[in-house]
């Protein structure tokens, strides 16, 4: 009875406090008070700084609306396949690469209604029928200094001239293909990405291959930054977050923004979730221009609120991507190409980092 | 008497430890002494009072724990591996005729067991001399070379790969010296010799451990009497010591060679792609393209492969073995 009452009193507060709420659409970042206690969200991401900062995010939102909040993780499509093949989910939120969610669309992951989501402040853009954006970030050329002094690399058809610009190249070689790479490389074989077909696919990956058998293909972004920390690469290809924080530590790389590589990481509800609106509404408060402030001052990436105002250092400040001048710079890959290409793309780019 | 227990090759696959080896080895240790006590042994323990009653055929009962584990842990879960190459996406062999019309999987197949082989040869190397080393030397002094060998056990193998890249690198620890005593530098880190030295490191404990446990059961007044005999001291060693220690070398060589089999973290961090091996491919299609029938057929063929191997390696060594024992 108790609890009943308190309940009706609860619904009742809330009635008379936010009416409009009821009808409205959600607004990025606001939560009904109280409105999930009792519930559990598991949130899985990769670990790591980068989760402690969307964590640190999600406070006011765990506050808030009286949600426990659990993280597991680190994602892998592998692992969210058998809970969603066995009909037992435990996964509500996940933070995923950018592809899987378009892959994988309907299948593992649900298609989003949009009316349960503030997306207003997203990027143009970004928004997918199963994702919206978690973070953004980039994939970015750096140069050693001291190996190309007066005249340094300016583009990608630079970090693919070994004539001109000899030296040892890094590559993202930890997981899928970076569509975008692929299609520098193909436009550096003198071809055109928008006009690309999936047999030109090899022809980029074969420009790749043409650097040479002292290309390095870093595995981890940890093992990125310590290629550039000793000095090992003359052209290292890094994330940002990884780049900077590289920097910071003095290693003596200038980043080359022309054709900066657009990435982001994807916030997706995985098909058979138990409380589906529990999820909508933890996403609707990561997507708050003070939940993404909170992300950027904690991890140094990117907010996908073009509202959000991080308070941040020089150095960090330096590697955001949000600026108007970064953006015109920026490099977006074809997404729908390489999801349609999606196993082709990974089966030759797996043969590359094996050795053939 | 089979050489190796069935459950070996299967153990590659999941467990960091054969487990059936070490019990295989201690047995062919005992087997001489053992034969004729058996008996003894069992009609003491019939009458002793503190000692319940124990058949010999109630003794299987005691193998029931560990059967148990295996079943649930490994027959079960490899049962299903094997049923989903057959069957995932559709039935049939489909998942094996795409490994092996594939370049890229013939090549890696056979860059594993190259690379499986060189590791083994490599430890065996390092793991004899120091061994016999632990065999001789006073307490104190075993006792640092046994710790020696435990303390990489104790680092996550993470760690000690990292290590590696800090020494190996272009601009790291062993380049540095190099160039500052004025050689050229060598390059080690993502080269196949780059992997192997990372992956022996690793791997030498499982071989040192075993041939150490065979040299201390060996009688070393065996070695006494050939000198007495008139042996030189080099041929009293290779006619007498090293055939009584081969139990010991294969069964560490057998360990080492199927635990470098399923090596991934090492290759992947010390290797480049020309070193990588079948692990990081099946990696690579359970995780990232999610055909977890082609990954199960790669981990079925490397299984099976691993299996013919040691069926072929088996009668030679136990040939060996008995003719080195006839003379000894």
């Amino acid at each position: 009875m108790k609890k009943i009452s308190r309940a009706l009193a609860l619904t009742m507060t809330c009635a008379l406090a936010l009416p409009a709420f009821a009808q409205d659409k959600p607004v990025a970042g606001e939560v009904k008070e109280g409105s999930l206690k009792g519930k559990t969200l598991t949130f899985v991401s990769y670990g790591g700084i980068y989760q402690d900062g969307q964590v640190a995010a999600l406070k006011e939102f765990v506050d808030k609306s009286g949600v426990t909040l659990l993280n597991d993780g680190p994602t892998e499509i592998a692992k969210l396949k058998a809970q969603v093949d066995a009909g037992n989910v435990t996964w509500d939120v996940v933070d995923t690469a950018d592809l899987p969610p378009y892959v994988h669309c309907g299948t593992l992951f649900q298609k989003l209604d949009l009316s349960k989501l503030d997306v207003s402040k997203i990027p143009q853009g970004q928004v997918g029928e199963c994702s919206v954006p978690a973070m953004n970030y980039g994939v970015v050329l750096m140069y050693k200094n001291e190996a190309y002094k007066d005249n340094p690399p300016k583009s990608w058809a630079d970090f693919f001239d070994t004539e001109k610009f000899p030296g040892v190249r890094a590559i993202d070689g930890s997981g899928d293909p970076t569509g975008g790479l692929i299609e520098q490389a193909f436009k550096a074989a003198g071809g055109d990405p928008k006009a690309m077909t999936s047999d030109d696919i090899e022809k980029g990956i074969q420009k790749l291959r043409d650097l040479g058998p002292d290309t390095i293909y870093w595995k981890t972004g940890a093992e990125s930054q310590q290629l550039a920390e000793s000095g090992e690469a003359d052209m290292i290809m890094m994330w940002t977050g990884r780049a900077m924080t590289a920097v910071k530590n003095g290693a003596a790389y200038t980043p080359v923004w022309q054709d900066w590589l657009v990435v982001m990481d994807q916030l997706t509800i995985p098909v058979g979730v138990k409380d589906t609106d529990a999820a909508y509404a933890l996403i609707n408060a990561y997507l708050g221009a003070n939940a993404q402030a909170v992300l950027t001052e904690k991890t140094s990436y990117t907010p996908i609120n073009m509202d959000a105002k991080p308070k941040v250092d020089e150095a960090t400040a330096a590697f955001l991507t949000s600026t108007p001048e970064r953006n015109a710079q920026g490099y977006q890959q074809n997404i729908p190409f390489w999801v349609k290409n999606f196993d082709l793309a990974a089966e030759k780019w797996n043969a590359l980092l094996s050795g053939n | 008497m089979r050489f190796f227990p069935a459950t070996e090759p299967i153990a590659c696959l999941a467990s960091p430890v054969a487990p059936g080896l070490l019990s295989k080895r201690e047995m062919m240790m005992t087997a001489t002494p053992d034969d004729g006590q058996r008996a003894g042994t069992a009609v003491d323990a019939a009458h002793s009072p503190f000692l319940p009653r124990l058949r010999p055929r109630g003794a299987v009962w005691l193998t029931a724990p560990a059967v148990l584990v295996l079943l649930v842990a490994l027959a079960y879960p490899l049962g299903i591996v094997v049923w989903r190459s057959f069957s995932d996406p559709a039935i049939g062999i489909d998942n094996y005729v795409w490994f092996f019309q594939s370049a890229v999987n013939r090549t890696v197949l056979q860059r594993t067991f190259v690379v499986a082989a060189w590791v083994t040869l490599a430890c065996l190397i390092c793991a004899y001399p120091y061994a016999y080393a632990m065999t001789i030397v006073g307490r104190n002094m075993r006792l640092a070379l046994i710790l020696c060998v435990l303390v990489p056990f104790w680092l996550s193998g993470v760690v000690r790969t990292l290590a590696w890249v800090i020494l190996l690198q272009d601009s790291g620890v062993i380049n540095s010296i190099l160039r500052g005593i004025g050689l050229s530098p060598v390059k080690l880190i993502r080269t196949l010799p780059g992997v192997v030295i990372g992956m022996t490191q690793v791997l030498l404990p499982f071989m040192i451990l075993p041939i150490y446990s065979v040299m201390k059961g060996i009688d070393t007044r065996l070695l006494q009497a050939a000198r007495s005999l008139g042996a030189r001291p080099w041929k009293a060693f290779l006619q007498i010591y090293v055939p009584l220690s081969l139990p010991g070398v294969y069964a560490g060589a057998i360990i080492v060679f199927i635990l470098s089999l399923g090596f991934y973290i090492t290759p992947a961090l010390l290797g480049g792609p020309r070193s990588i091996l079948l692990s990081s491919l099946v990696q690579n299609q359970v995780l990232s393209l999610l055909n977890w029938g082609r990954g199960g057929a790669m981990g079925v063929v490397l299984l099976v492969a691993t299996f013919v191997l040691l069926a072929i390696a088996a009668p030679l060594m136990r040939q060996k073995h008995t003719s080195s024992r006839r003379e000894a």
